[in-house]
């Protein structure tokens, strides 16, 4: 996971428990029932049920309900969580039954209070407490009575360990495996072609590897330096041709489109085979760490919109919307190695699919019957319209995935 | 930049009923006798730091006769959802967000599971802050898409290019404008991205413009960036029987039914070559506009909110026959039906490749009947002295949909009834 995946998943979180936490406060039963939210103004049959608890290395959410067979009122809780341990835990609140897991608390400080709402409704509850050092420590279950009429619950979700996410990342990891060598075998066309000067076959050939490529889904450094080596985009300031410094698909593609030599081209696509064989001889290539693999399919389409169809990666070939159709695939393809496990976590995934199928297929509407693609440039605005409105919606369903697919604990960890 | 008859200030009035002051009250109550609801909910409220809210549900979309707030923005817009089912399902989106977003209030809860339902940008609790948003449909609406050419608005059509106007196509038009109006930059900001995130596939961006309005400088009208007060005789929006004549359109004849307590929008942004006007002379520009600049009163008299009193300088020797406020508004009984409401706010958005200032007007008026307001004064405006140094780029003709009634009512239902 790159550096930015990772805060990015951290502020998330961050966000997420503040959210909770706000909406709670103010929720009111009168207005939870509408499609959207209203003012809370008139909040007051509803004000949250407040909390002081504790948690150590032995206990954990000590104060909520009053002991053995606690039983609390349903509806808005609002918590204030001391960390009375000398490590930073994380803290998660439970549903006995479902394992649903309603809050969490990432690596609250040692020492440190933290504040926390949810809105909950008929059930047994718990707390869970992971310290950084130690084992575990479960909480007392309390009794949770019925929330008031009308009171919108805070979403839960059954977790997904870093072992269950470990199993898809192999899976995902053996299949990018598989499909190197079809990777490598392409590279060694193109090269073929450069070296014996065919430069028409070649630039056939450079789009049939760079879609190869980009349905692996290398979104946001998920290769690291070796993506930067075969797939580099320019340094700022430079194009694809003036940058001295650029290897890889955009070098050679900005050589094919603007009538460079053959020696010149050949020269790149040399080095580009190199460069994907050092990506094919390198271990952590099939390695996907678990926590990016719940990310993936939703990056993979963000980076489509923000350099796909924004056409900034065009040097010359004007292929961007076979970029994109071959990153839809590879979201698509990640997002397949997830399906079982959020059939029943994610209520939108058929959604979600059906978004990605049917903008995959308008995108192909622009791939012409003589096997070229329309240049992004060509659509009409109400065509480009349509795409961006496509795209759009598809990522805005895809981007929950990352959430519900962060690894967690669960109670029986 | 027409110019039309009342003298009633209504954005002072707004301002004083913000400060609690008596006078206001009596502001705030007109207003919400006559509306019904484009009234702030408590000057008591406005005491305390809180910014005001409009009541979203009404006959009327609450940002037709509000108060000019300081910050705008133009949203117009292309429907990509299907058909009628798909469009049906975006105007209900729009609706339940902006009726939130005018509400404030806590945003939905979506738990663990989903990144966090609003952007956070007004904090954890989103502020009314004297939001408005007002949803008008352009005449490409109406075209065999969504099956609505038969209740087209009987005026509604593509906004024509005029003798001095300099239009770009890229910048005109579209199936829908959303035009938000707030206190605040942010709140506006705020709306805007809520909207379009909620109806991200719906709907696209076509263009945009963003506006502002001034305080008054240093009492009065509000002025526009050629340093004129702009608006100081616009019709008294607390007249709901002027409001009934001038802005709301009536079902019947060759309306549809629906449009009944909708208006027609007409949006005209308008470039204003500044630095050229900077170096004319004041003399010129007074008799261009036919006030003082300072003032903001007519040349015939001392005070802003002044009768012109066109009568008594029939061959305009005090204010040229040229003048824009006299071809605007005659003031004469056979023109007084062609007035309109005006909502104008400047602009400022970037320069130009000789190193000019893009700045301007962003023209808003809502009609009653289009061409008899609009289109009649904007012909009667044709090669005022005006015209060489403004420069119509962009804009459109919309309907502005009558409002939601109810919590389960949404905008544009009667279009499908």
């Amino acid at each position: 996971m790159s550096q930015r995946s990772q805060f990015a998943l951290f502020w998330a979180v961050v966000a997420l428990v503040v959210a909770v936490g706000v909406a709670a406060t103010v929720l009111s039963p009168a207005h939870g029932g509408a499609a959207q939210p209203q003012a809370a103004s008139t909040a007051s049959a509803s004000a949250p049920h407040s909390y002081e608890l504790t948690a150590n290395r032995s206990t954990c959410g000590v104060g909520w309900g009053d002991g053995a067979n606690a039983a609390v009122p349903g509806g808005a809780q609002s918590f204030t969580i001391a960390n009375g341990n000398d490590a930073p835990m994380d803290i998660q609140l439970q549903e006995q039954g479902s394992k649903k897991v309603f809050l969490e608390l990432d690596g609250v400080g040692a020492g440190a209070k933290t504040t926390a709402q949810v809105v909950l409704g008929k059930g047994r509850y718990r707390f869970a407490c992971y310290p950084e050092d130690s084992q575990p420590a479960i909480g007392a279950t309390v009794r949770v009575g019925a929330a008031p009429h009308g009171a919108v619950l805070s979403a839960g979700t059954a977790p997904l360990t870093r072992n269950q996410l470990n199993l898809v990342a192999i899976a995902y990891g053996k299949w990018v495996d598989g499909r190197l060598p079809t990777l490598k075998k392409q590279v060694a066309q193109l090269d073929a072609d450069a070296e014996e000067g065919d430069l028409a076959r070649a630039k056939a050939d450079w789009l049939t590897a760079h879609l190869s490529y980009e349905t692996l889904g290398a979104a946001y450094d998920a290769f690291g330096d070796h993506d930067a080596e075969i797939n580099g985009m320019p340094a700022s300031g430079t194009t694809a041709l003036s940058d001295r410094g650029l290897t890889g698909f955009h070098k050679i593609e900005a050589l094919l489109w603007s009538g460079a030599p053959a020696a010149a081209v050949a020269a790149q696509t040399r080095r580009l085979g190199a460069a994907v064989d050092s990506l094919i001889a390198d271990p952590g290539t099939a390695q996907i760490d678990p926590l990016v693999i719940g990310l993936r399919s939703h990056e993979i389409v963000e980076n489509a919109i923000q350099f796909e169809l924004t056409g900034a990666t065009d040097a010359g070939s004007h292929t961007n919307l076979a970029t994109i159709d071959a990153n839809l695939s590879s979201a698509t393809i990640a997002l397949g190695f997830l399906k079982s496990d959020l059939a029943t976590r994610y209520p939108a995934l058929p959604d979600a699919e059906a978004a990605l199928a049917s903008t995959q297929k308008l995108v192909e509407s622009y791939h012409r019957p003589d096997g070229s693609w329309a240049p992004l440039l060509s659509l009409t605005r109400a065509q480009r319209e349509r795409l961006n409105a496509a795209l759009g919606g598809t990522v805005e369903l895809l981007a929950p995935v990352a959430e519900i697919a962060e690894p967690r604990f669960t109670p029986d960890e | 930049m027409n110019e039309q008859s009342s003298n009633a200030p209504s954005r002072r009035g707004f301002l004083i009923g913000m400060a609690g002051a008596a006078a206001g009250a009596a502001t705030t109550a007109a207003v919400t006798a006559g509306l019904g609801a484009a009234a702030p909910a408590a000057a008591a409220a406005h005491a305390a730091g809180t910014a005001a809210r409009y009541e979203f549900h009404g006959a009327h979309q609450a940002g037709v006769l509000a108060p000019v707030r300081r910050s705008t923005s133009l949203l117009a817009l292309d429907v990509t959802a299907q058909g009628a089912a798909g469009l049906t399902e975006l105007l209900q989106t729009i609706t339940d967000t902006a009726r939130f977003l005018t509400t404030g209030g806590a945003p939905r809860e979506l738990g663990i599971t989903a990144p966090p339902s609003d952007s956070g940008v007004l904090g954890p609790e989103v502020t009314a802050g004297g939001l408005t948003v007002t949803l008008a449909v352009g005449a490409s609406l109406f075209d065999g898409r969504f099956g609505l050419a038969s209740v087209k608005p009987s005026k509604l059509r593509p906004m024509e290019d005029f003798p001095n106007d300099a239009l770009d196509r890229a910048i005109c038009d579209g199936d829908l404008l959303l035009q938000f109006e707030a206190d605040d930059n942010d709140v506006v900001i705020h709306g805007v991205r809520e909207v379009l995130r909620a109806t991200r596939a719906g709907m696209q961006l076509r263009w945009r413009r963003d506006g502002f309005s001034s305080p008054p400088r240093p009492s009065g009208t509000p002025r526009n960036l050629m340093g004129f007060k702009d608006g100081t005789a616009n019709i008294d929006r607390t007249d709901a029987k002027l409001m009934d004549q001038l802005v709301w359109a009536h079902g019947g004849q060759a309306e549809p039914a629906w449009v009944e307590g909708g208006s027609y929008l007409a949006v005209r942004v308008i470039r204003m070559l500044v630095e050229f006007w900077d170096r004319v002379g004041i003399e010129e520009q007074q008799q261009m506009f036919g006030r003082y600049k300072g003032s903001g009163a007519p040349l015939t008299g001392s005070s802003e909110f002044e009768d012109p009193h066109y009568e008594r300088d029939p061959n305009g020797d005090s204010i040229p026959l040229s003048a824009h406020i006299r071809v605007a508004n005659p003031r004469t009984p056979g023109t007084e039906n062609q007035r309109m409401l005006r909502r104008a706010f400047n602009y400022d958005g970037g320069i130009d490749a000789n190193g000019n200032l893009d700045q301007g007007l962003i023209f808003t008026a809502f009609n009653q009947d289009i061409e008899r307001q609009f289109v009649t004064v904007q012909k009667r405006l044709i090669d005022e002295p005006l015209v060489d140094y403004i420069s119509p780029v962009g804009g459109g003709y919309y309907f502005a949909l009558p409002g939601a009634r109810d919590a389960s009512d949404w905008l544009g239902k009667g279009m499908f009834a």
